[in-house]
């Protein structure tokens, strides 16, 4: 299981890279959607993963680490609010300058 | 326990609160609440200093939770100053944004500054890493709103990278934590100092790992080459009033840097040792390096002024790489000046923008500037270069004294980056200021004097000078202050750590 | 008067001309004229003791940590120095009163003038060295502002570029140099430093520091090669020429020599740099002087060879050569100073400084004339003039000084008195003797005596030291050169020394050549004429442009505004350091046993990994890439779920519906297709990136999930407390609204800026023209707000009043179980969400009754009071409490005041949410009102 988890993370993580190493808002914004899904699968994963323990107060059960938990709901909150930030630049950026090129020209840089 | 810690983040919270729900009301309302929370916001920035002068270090437990178990606030020395230094900048340059009219150019200025001086005091304040990083995040989206304030093509287009840039940095810090919760079960700072000396020798490979993250997040804040390119586009596009508040934006890397340097991963920690050091000193000698080349080459006032801001981070970072109370008191006296000196440089590009259009850097058309604005920009430059009689000496002289033994390489990158940045402000005052192309037509007179604006700019000049001229107790505090840090026992005693409150 | 009273005096009197310029040029000349006199009076008043051999000392502590003192000293040689800078400084003010014109600014000036006068006077009283460095890179600094004076002339400019590129470069070689000299004498104060000779010559750094000190110098003192930048400073308006090129600014480099020579010289390395490169300066400068028309280039490069001249008796060590150094200094500064106001005075009046359009203005101007032939006379070292004098005891010197042979020193020293001697009688020939001519620009007359006055005073002094030097000056020798030589010095200056004397016959030889070389002029010119040689100017100034053009190209190739590159460089950086660092040290693999996997589990993994792969495949069709993205965030929801986090799940789950929604509302303004641009090689390099970085992750994921913490988590006290602590069994919920409650009032602030941002950015949007006809183009061409099946719109009308409840119920029962302010912020938000989809945006929009701003600053506020509340009972921010209510017909529940706070947080994601589809709203309605234009829309 960890195996595959790893993997999952790494798998994601790959592809939020590529998508954002590409030329156009859009392909950008994904990756970046990749890349915090990889970032908030890492901080729970790394809260070690339990089945059937879910951290809600009962008798006599066990608890999977609560922590990661609420860190990664932060972290969820927080990417979902720079996304639709990010998006909406995007929209603007392509309505103002009539292409989506992420790359700044002459007078741009 | 003083409540007085907490202000610096919950009245500018407050007062954003009230700025949105009174949107509908006047600019001058606005503007009226605004500048009464900045003059706030430094009447307690600098109650909370002299309390850490005259007081140990203070823990303010959040939600009354004993540490490590809830989020911490700590006030010493060195978060007071930067809290101070921020409070001052935020009065200086909201001033002259409402006297240069910049928060009528688009919505919601004021509520997305006095946010942005939220996230930066908090950043400042907090004592807990995985807090730290939510007001990184409450700071860079309040960054990003105030660099699209105005809008604009270019400045849409570059504020995307500097958000899709700062994204992936976001992304590795919450990486780099993670990593240091799994591995030490903690995230008080304090509660990783008491622990990370008894880590065993297995787990130091991934500690190390989590520090190197650690160091890349905050060396993405202080523009450390090579992740400094988002940058020279950000600055150089945001608007002039903005980029004078990001001066002490670059500062908060620094001080995370300086912080975990000390606190968490100091130089005699096993796990760390010189890491923080190693990779330091050479990336800030090359940030040096490029900002002052970029001085020299840049084609436009603002993007001059983005890489003086680069060098300056340059040499901030060379100082902390010292890693020593004598390089670390030099460090936060060359924080304290480049805030002042960038902040006063990116203003008068402004000036010259909404002068001419643009800041490109060739002769204007005849009766462009008045002597004032020319002398102000001869005094800026003198700061940013570090001529005397202006703070940049003294700072560099610091720098340079304390960083004396096997530091030719130091002094050698460090004067001629001087040089170069000597030429590159002479080059582009005289052009600018000094040549008037008789064949433009001639420029007419402004529409406002601007008494605000400039006073504002005047102000940043006076505190250089005042930071020269008393430059013996600003440096005898420092000195004490540098030596609290390497000597944290207080800090962590102040944690309180799993004591009941 | 105190020193650093007498020190300050300048700088205040600079605030003070940029002030009485109000009351116009006369005042200002006085006001500084004034506080020039009392800074002059005030060192006069210390003089006699002084001269008794005393040194008047101020000390104030300034910096005591770096060891920058305010601390002044006044000894022989600051006397020297601090007079020559006051009184010739008085007479430049009272010369340049009568000689700018109207339309220059004289508030300026003055104000420049007096801070360079500050500056130099600085220097010559510094006790500390750190404070000397100041002054010095003011001097370098102010006279910037003065030779760029007239900002109108690019010679000017690129003049005051160079002098400040040349010694303000120099000045910072100079620090390193002081800074090491500082730290060998353990003291920055000179005082100190003046004691340590041993010490400071024995070290290993007494040459480094030797080297770099020299390097401030010679470029300060315009020595060979540094030499170039002093006659382009001629560019000047000549009082400043006048100023710092007779008396100030090129003889800080003087002063600095002649103030450390006590630690400094005696040693061979000092011998062979200094004493060589005064002399090659000495000849090399006076040759040029001897081919140069303008009469400010002749004096100033005269200036250049008498500067050599100096620096090389300095150079050689002994007290005797040092005493003629200081006797030179004077008499250089009175006949130099006179000269070049007499040349101000030639170009004042005939309009031209060129020797070959003057000529015969001897009986045009006869004061004039007499007085420049007596300086003259003085400069070319003929008797009884004090020029003279220290020529012939510097020949003396040379004569008896060993270099390569014993008889070079002399013989070269002797040729360059002689060029002195040609080049002065050539300016006296070429400029006032001969015919009257017809065609001078402007016709020649003698000026009032306001302009000859101050030349006279001074052409005064050449005399009377010429004829009376042990009464006039040697007291002030003896002084200076005993404050240089550290000893008691006693001079005895002679007209004549006998017969016996070589310097009298090499001097005869100078003059005697001087003459000669005079009348073979013409034939030399033309030899001059026609070998080329480079063009200091031309040089320098392709040298700068070629290190501006360099920078330029690295700044712009280094930051071009590619994304990709700095993300690129940004990974490869991160993954490097973190594997170097990893590798550096130990590590141990983790023994923690691990879950088993369950077929559901691998299908489930199968399905994400393709989802993830066709992700990337397909990309560029980006509908089917968001699909594809929404799947994968919502198998990580699954995946939550199954790994006992219902908490994640339900907001994942409910995130992922919004942002997916989000972004195809977005699509509808955006392409719908990515083009292929991208190269395969650069595909490569961005795949390799993506691959070594993913799999950097999965690494680090696995051997922190294989491994137990070293200590034990902290989150042990949150589970044992949820319940008895905070009043909540879902132990996620209470760290979120309570234990690290300060997260989440942080984590809600960030989403109301985004939608404030988002806010903001619209606006501009709609205000910015080409934006709003790109959208109208995307609205007519996206099928944007098209009608909605009526099915639906009923549908989600129905849905409304259902998705409120659920929201409200999974709100009050988030502190116990799943769910919690956020998630029903969020499930609020869909179910308007999918109001404006099912019944379109203007339908919504007519019947949105409450301004989304309120319930965002809303949520803001009642956080934030739920925080601040627990001050009124002394408790930190956001402490909770919490008691049992009933609240029929809901079973018993508890009421933690963690509530009021979780109230805040869902009115905060609510208000940010629905701002942030308003927002986009009405982008979408600009789009549709654009449609609606067109004659017949789509139906």
């Amino acid at each position: 299981m960890e195996a595959l988890i790893a993997i999952t993370i790494g798998a994601l993580t790959a592809t939020g890279v590529y998508l954002v190493l590409r030329q156009r808002s859009f392909p950008v914004i994904l990756g970046l959607s990749f890349l915090s899904y990889a970032v908030n699968v890492f901080i729970f994963a790394t809260g070690r993963v339990q089945t059937d323990a879910i951290p809600i107060i009962g008798e006599g059960r066990i608890y999977t680490d609560p922590l990661p938990q609420a860190l990664v709901l932060t972290a969820i909150v927080i990417s979902f609010g720079m996304t639709a930030v990010i998006v909406i630049m995007a929209i603007g950026g392509y309505l103002k300058a009539g292409h989506d090129r992420v790359d700044l020209d002459e007078d741009g840089r | 326990m003083s409540h007085w810690i907490i202000v610096p983040v919950a009245l500018p919270a407050l007062i954003a609160a009230i700025l949105i729900l009174a949107r509908r009301t006047t600019i001058t309302v606005q503007r009226a609440l605004s500048l009464a929370a900045c003059i706030g916001l430094f009447g307690v920035a600098l109650a909370l200093f002299s309390a850490a002068t005259t007081a140990p270090p203070e823990a303010y437990h959040l939600g009354n939770w004993p540490a490590p178990f809830g989020i911490v606030l700590m006030l010493d020395r060195l978060s007071a100053l930067m809290v101070l230094l921020t409070s001052v900048l935020a009065l200086v340059v909201v001033v002259y944004a409402i006297g240069a009219d910049w928060d009528r150019k688009g919505r919601h200025f004021h509520a997305l500054y006095q946010f942005q001086l939220m996230g930066i005091c908090g950043a400042f304040l907090t004592a807990d890493a995985f807090n730290l990083f939510v007001f990184f995040e409450v700071l860079l989206i309040a960054s990003y709103g105030l660099m699209l304030h105005g809008g604009g093509r270019d400045r849409v287009r570059a504020g995307f990278q500097y958000v899709a840039f700062n994204l992936i940095g976001s992304t590795l810090f919450l990486f780099a934590l993670a990593t240091v919760y799994s591995v030490t079960g903690t995230l008080n700072m304090a509660d990783l100092a008491v622990k990370l000396p008894t880590l065993p020798e297995g787990d130091m490979g991934l500690i190390r790992v989590a520090a190197v993250m650690l160091l890349m997040v905050f060396a993405i804040k202080g523009a450390l080459v090579p992740l400094h390119f988002w940058l020279p586009g950000t600055y150089a596009n945001a608007p002039g009033v903005v980029a004078a508040l990001f001066a002490v934006m670059t500062k908060i890397g620094a001080y995370a840097s300086l912080r975990f340097g000390t606190l968490v991963f100091p130089p005699d920690l096993a796990a760390t040792g010189g890491l923080f050091a190693d990779v330091l000193l050479p990336a800030a000698l090359v940030t040096l390096a490029v900002g002052a080349i970029g001085v020299l080459g840049a084609s436009s006032l603002p993007r001059l002024a983005a890489f003086a801001a680069i060098a300056s981070m340059g040499t901030v970072f060379v100082a902390i790489s010292g890693f020593t109370p004598a390089t670390t008191a030099a460090a936060l006296y060359y924080m304290l000046h480049s805030t002042l000196a960038g902040a006063a440089l990116f203003l008068v590009a402004d000036m010259v923008v909404r002068r001419l259009g643009d800041g490109a850097l060739k002769a204007a058309g005849p009766g462009a500037f008045a002597g004032l604005l020319a002398a102000l920009y001869l005094a800026a430059a003198i700061g940013s270069a570090g001529l005397p009689p202006l703070s940049g000496f003294i700072g560099k002289l610091l720098v340079l004294s304390a960083w004396s033994g096997a530091a030719a390489l130091v002094w050698t990158v460090m004067l001629v980056a001087t040089f170069l940045m000597i030429l590159g402000f002479a080059r582009a005052g005289t052009r600018l200021f000094w040549k008037s192309d008789p064949a433009l037509p001639t420029v007419p007179a402004p529409a406002s004097s601007e008494p605000f604006a400039y006073a504002a700019l005047i102000g940043l000049i006076g505190l250089m000078a005042a930071l020269t001229v008393f430059g013996g107790p600003v440096t005898a505090w420092l000195d004490a202050t540098a030596a609290g840090l390497y000597d944290p026992s207080a800090y962590i005693d102040a944690n309180r750590l799993y004591e009941e409150p | 008067m105190s020193l650093a009273l007498i020190a300050a005096l300048p700088f205040l009197g600079a605030i003070l001309c940029s002030l009485a310029i109000r009351w116009g040029r006369a005042a200002c000349a006085v006001v500084a004229g004034l506080v020039s006199a009392a800074a002059l009076s005030g060192i006069l008043a210390h003089a006699p003791g002084v001269l008794d051999g005393q040194t008047v000392r101020t000390q104030i502590n300034w910096m005591p940590a770096l060891g920058l003192n305010a601390n002044f000293m006044l000894d022989g040689l600051g006397l020297l120095f601090a007079i020559l800078i006051l009184g010739i400084g008085v007479l430049i003010i009272l010369y340049a009163r009568f000689y700018l014109s109207a339309k220059d600014p004289a508030g300026q000036f003055y104000t420049y003038l007096m801070l360079f006068q500050g500056a130099m006077l600085g220097i010559v009283l510094s006790d500390n060295i750190l404070l000397l460095l100041i002054f010095w890179e003011l001097t370098s600094l102010s006279s910037f502002l003065l030779i760029g004076y007239w900002k109108h002339l690019p010679e000017g400019r690129q003049g005051a570029r160079m002098a400040l590129a040349v010694t303000g470069g120099g000045g910072l070689a100079m620090i390193a140099g002081m800074l090491i000299l500082g730290q060998i004498a353990g003291s920055y104060d000179l005082s100190v430093i003046l004691t340590q000779k041993d010490a400071i010559q024995a070290s290993p750094l007494y040459l480094p520091a030797l080297i770099l000190i020299l390097l401030g110098a010679f470029t300060k003192s315009a020595q060979f090669p540094f030499h170039f930048w002093l006659p382009h400073a001629m560019a000047a308006p000549t009082p400043v020429s006048a100023y710092l090129h007779s008396a100030t600014m090129v003889k800080a480099g003087l002063f600095v020599m002649a103030r450390m020579w006590p630690v400094l010289a005696g040693t061979p390395e000092w011998f062979w740099i200094v004493a060589t490169t005064g002399l090659v300066t000495m000849v090399m400068a006076a040759k040029i002087a001897l081919f140069k028309d303008d009469l400010k280039a002749v004096l100033a490069f005269s200036t250049v060879s008498h500067l050599g001249l100096i620096t090389m008796l300095l150079g050689f060590g002994t007290k005797a050569a040092a005493i003629v150094a200081v006797f030179h200094i004077i008499n250089h500064a009175t006949f130099k100073a006179a000269l070049f106001m007499l040349a101000g005075i030639v170009d004042h009046e005939a309009h031209t400084r060129s020797l070959r359009r003057l000529g015969g203005l001897r009986t045009l101007m006869p004061v004039t004339f007499a007085l420049t032939a007596l300086a003259s006379l003085s400069m070319a070292g003929i008797p009884p003039l004090n020029g003279f004098l220290s020529k012939e005891m510097m020949l003396q010197e040379a004569a008896a000084t060993v270099w390569l042979t014993p008889w070079a020193m002399g013989l070269l020293a002797t040729a360059g008195a002689l060029l002195s001697v040609a080049y002065s009688f050539r300016l006296l020939a070429h400029g006032f003797l001969g015919p009257v001519r017809s065609d001078y620009p402007h016709a020649p007359h003698d000026p009032g005596p306001g302009l000859w006055l101050a030349p006279a005073l001074l052409v005064g002094l050449v005399l009377a030291i010429g004829v009376a030097p042990m009464l006039t000056a040697a007291w002030l020798v003896n002084a200076a050169a005993g404050a240089v030589t550290g000893t008691v010095v006693e001079t005895h200056i002679y007209l004549w020394h006998g017969l016996g004397a070589a310097a009298l016959w090499m001097s005869l030889a100078a003059v005697g050549g001087g003459l000669a070389t005079l009348g073979l002029y013409p034939r030399l010119r033309k030899a001059w004429d026609d070998t080329p040689r480079p063009e200091a100017k031309i040089v320098f100034d392709g040298a700068v442009m070629a290190l501006t053009g360099l920078a330029r190209r690295i700044t712009d190739g280094l930051h071009d505004g590619g994304f990709a590159r700095m993300g690129v460089v940004a990974l490869a950086v991160i993954v490097a350091g973190s594997a170097a660092a990893f590798l550096t040290s130990s590590h141990a693999p983790g023994s923690r046993t691990m879950l088993t996997v369950t077929p559901a589990v691998a299908v489930v993994w199968i399905v994400i990994m393709t989802a993830m792969f066709a992700a990337l495949r397909f990309h560029r069709d980006r509908l089917f890439a968001l699909i594809l993205t929404g799947i994968v965030g919502l198998l990580v929801a699954v995946g939550f779920a199954y790994l006992s986090a219902p908490d994640l799940a339900l907001t994942q789950l409910t995130v992922e519906v919004v942002t997916v929604l989000l972004m195809l509302i977005a699509l509808n303004f955006l392409p719908k297709q990515t083009p292929v641009e991208s190269s395969m090689a650069r595909r490569l390099r961005d795949g390799a990136v993506a691959a070594i970085t993913g799999v950097g992750a999965a690494l680090l994921t696995f051997a922190l999930m294989t491994r137990d913490a070293a200590f034990a988590p902290i989150s042990a006290f949150h589970l044992a407390q949820s319940k008895p602590g905070a009043g909540g069994t879902n132990a996620v919920n209470t760290i979120i609204v309570d234990f690290r409650g300060y997260d989440t009032f942080g984590e809600i602030i960030v989403l109301g800026i985004a939608a404030l941002v988002i806010f903001a950015l619209t606006e501009t949007i709609l205000h910015n023209r080409d934006a709003v006809a790109a959208l109208k183009r995307e609205g007519r061409a996206s099928r944007a707000g098209d009608r909605q099946p009526m099915m639906l719109a009923v549908a989600t009308r129905f849905l409304l009043p259902l998705t409120l409840i659920v929201g409200a119920y999974l709100f009050l029962r988030g502190h116990n179980l799943p769910g919690g302010g956020f998630v029903a912020g969020l499930v609020v938000a869909i179910a308007f969400l999918v109001q404006f989809i099912g019944s379109g945006f203007a339908w919504s929009q007519a019947r949105q009754r409450l301004d989304h701003h309120l319930v965002l600053g809303a949520g803001v506020l009642v956080a934030w009071v739920a925080g601040a509340g627990a001050w009124a009972f002394g408790l930190p921010f956001l402490t909770s409490g919490y008691d049992y209510v009933t609240l029929w017909p809901l079973e018993t529940f508890e009421l933690a005041t963690a509530a009021i706070f979780d109230l805040g947080v869902f009115l905060c994601v609510a208000g940010a949410v629905l701002l942030a589809l308003a927002s986009l709203s009405r982008l979408t309605q600009a789009a549709r009102d654009a449609r609606d234009d067109l004659p017949k829309g789509p139906v």
